[in-house]
């Protein structure tokens, strides 16, 4: 398992076999984080609104807002249920926006309903349904995909040709290792963002349990805040677990290996560069988590929960992200080490 | 209680992935900035093709619905990589590998890093109000995938995503970019 995955082709299979193995039904209320609004009408596409052109639907897109203008209950799995007490926000606007914009909810209302004139379908409406130009694009996408597939099938083909087989070992002896080929542990992360996604419904977000944590004192600075109070609001999450689990691995893997120990620097490329004071780190530390955690919030996720997590479902966000970290880390790099060999 | 037990044990595995990976070592975040370790780029890439994988036969079977799709805002997920990048290279870190670092002993990540995130979280919280209605805004295209964008099928999107991602890493192999690793010459020393 420790060895060299470029000449182990099982590991993708094995992922969807024990998948299929251990998944469950899933059922509407499983252990998302999403409503079941947002799992009904977004995820599986009945009547999705968040692409749309309608500027109250994407100004709160960003959280799980729905109940807060339509009613209804998003915690009740059956549609029926779910449904009971919906009302149109668009008919009594100023009503409906004053739940959370206390002080200006007349002026909102009022943007909205001349946006409205313009873009709102029939209350009751079909779905949207595929027009004839789009399936046409659809099979020129699928055409062109499968030639793309046959090129790179070929040129992989003469790239691999040649890889050597490493030796195979003991299978539980890689467990006390200092290092794993990256391929072999990016193999298991891929299997636990599956498990993830798949039997709980959520990405294997990290940054979310800090925003979680910190909304408790977020409340108690800010106590009218409308972020903290309807948006981000305070919560030991499923995410706040994942946390604790992470901390408990990385100290298990590091236990085994010996390599467990309390430090306050980080390694030789550090000291080389910084010296070896332990203010200078903690500064920097806490500076770049700061930015870190911010860039997160706006960007929608971290390298686990936007870039990994939102990757494995094709999202375009995830490689934006991953474009944008490269953009920012380059030339921050470049400036810490300008004028540097080492 | 079920859904705890489950969150720890997806947690475990993914900082023993992290530790295992030696990305709670600031060299390895930072060399990436500076190609001279792409490790991270191949954790990242490798977990990003067998996660697809097994997301996709999850949906396929039935079982995974309900699997969430981030939504795309252009200038959001670019402006808030620029600012993660930054952070990246500037502490080493990413908001997975400071707790992963911390379970590691490092003292300087249960300090500095934890407040960080916890401060940086509090930063959000005040900005959010003020930007994102504006910044989520452009470019937005909602709850969409490669797939549901292109029309094309998943499996076929899928098959030429590994494809060029299995390219990418062989490309990074051959061109030897971590030759010059620190923490592999290390290692060779101590060896010899």
């Amino acid at each position: 398992m420790c060895d060299d995955l470029r000449v182990r082709p099982w590991f993708p299979l094995l992922s969807a076999l024990a998948i299929t193995a251990l998944a469950q039904p899933l059922s509407a209320q499983c252990t998302s984080n999403a409503s079941s609004c947002v799992i009904c009408h977004e995820t599986q596409g009945l009547r999705p609104v968040l692409d749309s052109a309608q500027i109250w639907h994407v100004d709160h897109g960003f959280g799980d807002l729905c109940a807060s203008c339509h009613g209804g209950d998003p915690a009740s799995s059956t549609k029926e249920e779910a449904h009971l007490g919906l009302h149109q926000p668009l008919a009594d606007a100023a009503n409906s926006c004053a739940g959370c914009h206390t002080d200006d909810a007349s002026e909102r209302a009022e943007r909205y309903r001349r946006a409205a004139v313009s873009t709102a379908p029939p209350p009751d409406g079909p779905p949207p349904t595929t027009s004839l130009p789009e399936v046409d694009a659809s099979r020129a996408a699928n055409r062109l995909l499968t030639s793309l597939a046959v090129v790179l099938s070929i040129v992989l083909f003469f790239a691999v040709r040649r890889t050597r087989v490493p030796e195979s070992r003991p299978l539980l002896s890689c467990l006390r290792d200092k290092i794993w080929s990256p391929y072999s542990a990016g193999a298991l992360l891929g299997l636990v963002v599956a498990f993830a996604e798949v039997i709980c419904g959520r990405p294997l977000a990290v940054s979310g349990a800090f925003d979680k944590l910190a909304a408790y004192l977020g409340r108690w600075f800010f106590p009218s805040s409308q972020y903290y109070g309807h948006i981000m609001t305070p919560g030991v999450t499923w995410q706040v677990w994942l946390m604790v689990g992470v901390l408990a691995g990385s100290f298990a893997s590091s236990k085994l290996s010996g390599e467990a120990r309390f430090r306050w620097l980080p390694d030789t490329q550090w000291e080389s560069r910084f010296g070896g004071s332990r203010k200078l780190r903690l500064v920097l530390a806490f500076l770049g988590a700061l930015l870190v955690q911010v860039g997160a919030g706006i960007a929608g996720g971290c390298t686990s929960g936007l870039a990994i997590s939102g990757g494995a479902v094709l999202s375009p966000a995830a490689f934006l992200f991953m474009m944008g970290m490269f953009a920012g880390g380059i030339p921050a790099a470049w400036f810490w080490y300008r004028g540097r060999t080492n | 209680m079920f859904d705890v037990l489950k969150a720890l044990t997806l947690g475990l595995l993914f900082g023993w992935a992290l530790q295992k990976a030696g990305l709670t070592h600031y060299a390895r975040i930072v060399n990436v900035y500076r190609f001279r370790d792409m490790t991270v780029m191949r954790f990242m890439l490798t977990a990003l093709v067998v996660g697809a994988v097994g997301i996709q036969a999850g949906i396929d079977l039935g079982f995974a619905a309900n699997a969430p799709i981030p939504p795309t805002s252009m200038l959001s997920n670019v402006v808030g990589g620029v600012i993660f990048g930054v952070g990246m290279a500037t502490a080493g870190y990413c908001p997975g590998t400071i707790v992963a670092e911390a379970g590691e002993g490092r003292l300087d990540a249960w300090v500095g890093g934890f407040s960080g995130l916890i401060v940086g979280a509090l930063v959000f919280g005040l900005l959010q109000p003020l930007i994102m209605p504006s910044l989520a805004r452009v470019g937005a295209l909602g709850r969409v995938t490669l797939a549901s964008l292109t029309g094309a099928s998943p499996w076929l999107v899928l098959l030429v995503f590994g494809q060029v991602v299995v390219l990418v890493l062989i490309l990074i192999a051959r061109l030897g970019s971590d030759v010059r690793n620190p923490a592999r010459t290390e290692h060779s020393r101590r060896v010899a």
